[in-house]
């Protein structure tokens, strides 16, 4: 099946998430606005009106009925999906790069920029999922990242344990009742920023994508790296796919990083390695700069792709793409 | 001589990724056992189809 083009956006793509039932795919862009699109025709449902500056972040809750963003304006937005009623805005000294729900929506977590005379920040709210009710200014929990600032961050299974990517590389376990550090392993390059954290689905491991040109499947539990995967170009995102054994990564050099001309040549490309086995078994090109968010339909259906060109591109996966299997996945299936 | 060494290069290959598949399924096991003992219920979705992580149990 040919890709959607979702065509709405003004300036580049920083997010893309679709909702837990995978009809709805919301997306956030530097142009300010937040948009939300049925995922099967590309057809824009409604748009997010608020935002003062570029926004880096969008989530939405397990049921679909609140959206978290966060972006340049010093601010993180709670919305009412249906209506597009903006319920709470919370302020902060500088930017928010990353929003994220809990696994059961009752807590939202923000990581805040670093600015001189300001750290890092992970703070979390506990939320109401009632459009009705009074959300709270109060902070549950702080932790403040003063070795290398926090770019990325979720919540594990129950929400055990906050994982937080960095700038220098790292990845870091807190324990997310009281905030305290339980581990902090280097898992990409030295100073080679974490950019994207995107979770299996039950949570008992991650994916983090980095500048050094490197995707990592890690361990929830003991931050072990499982699996690596390596490109050719600095990574911006990685998601693991559900129902096959894949994991699609997106990056790509932005044109006035680029030296030389034939650098250029097919950057721009979603790449499919298998999960397991870590070799590349597909592209898709499609793109016009960087890829800077992937996106995975929760049952596995398709992904949609955020590009630096300000498009989203919606890809449903064709059978090839469910019956492709290596040799020895069918001697185990036959089993 | 040539194709003998091909086939064994094959065989290297396809009991590497067997290797690294029986690896990987154990310690799938192991965390869905970690689950279970921490009380994680895996999330219904509207379908009543358990998560779909590739590694969904057959349920009789």
């Amino acid at each position: 099946m040919r890709p959607i083009l979702l065509s709405g956006h003004e300036r580049a793509l920083t997010q893309v998430k679709y909702n837990s039932d995978g009809d709805i795919i919301f997306s956030v862009s530097k142009d300010h606005v937040v948009c939300a699109w049925f995922s099967h025709n590309g057809e824009r449902l409604g748009t997010y009106h608020g935002h003062q500056g570029a926004l880096w972040t969008v989530d939405v809750d397990p049921t679909s009925t609140l959206l978290a963003t966060g972006g340049a304006d010093n601010t993180m937005r709670l919305w009412e999906v249906k209506t597009g009623k903006l319920l709470k805005t919370w302020d902060f000294a500088t930017s928010i790069k990353r929003v994220e729900f809990s696994p059961d929506g009752r807590q939202l977590l923000g990581v805040t920029e670093k600015r001189s005379g300001h750290l890092s920040t992970i703070v979390i709210y506990e939320i109401e999922p009632d459009v009705d009710a009074e959300q709270t200014n109060e902070q549950s929990l702080r932790i403040v990242c003063d070795e290398s600032k926090a770019t990325v961050a979720g919540f594990s299974y129950l929400s055990k344990f906050i994982i937080a990517g960095h700038e220098d590389g790292t990845v870091s376990q807190y324990d997310a009742k009281t905030g305290e550090l339980l581990l902090n392993i280097t898992v990409h390059e030295d100073d080679m920023q974490v950019t994207d954290l995107q979770w299996s689905p039950d949570r008992t491991y991650f994916i983090t994508a980095s500048k050094d040109k490197t995707a990592k499947l890690i361990s929830t539990n003991d931050l072990e790296v499982l699996k690596s995967y390596s490109t050719d170009t600095p990574l911006n995102s990685a998601a693991i796919t559900p129902v096959k054994d894949y994991v699609i990564l997106g990056g790509g050099q932005a044109a006035m990083d680029v030296t030389t001309t034939s650098a250029r040549q097919g950057k721009f490309e979603a790449r499919f390695y298998h999960k397991i086995f870590m070799e590349e078994i597909g592209r898709v090109r499609g793109h016009f700069g960087p890829l800077n968010y992937v996106a995975v339909h929760p049952k596995g259906t398709g992904y949609c792709s955020g590009g630096e060109d300000g498009y989203v591109r919606v890809h449903h996966f064709d059978k090839p793409y469910f019956d492709f299997m290596y040799e020895v996945e069918r001697e185990q299936a036959n089993l | 001589q040539d194709l003998a060494k091909k086939n064994t290069a094959n065989r290297q290959v396809v009991e590497q990724r067997r290797r690294l598949l029986e690896e990987w399924q154990a310690w799938r096991e192991q965390m869905r056992e970690m689950l279970a003992e921490e009380g994680y219920e895996e999330p219904v979705d509207a379908d009543g189809v358990a998560g779909a992580d590739g590694d969904v149990e057959e349920v009789e």
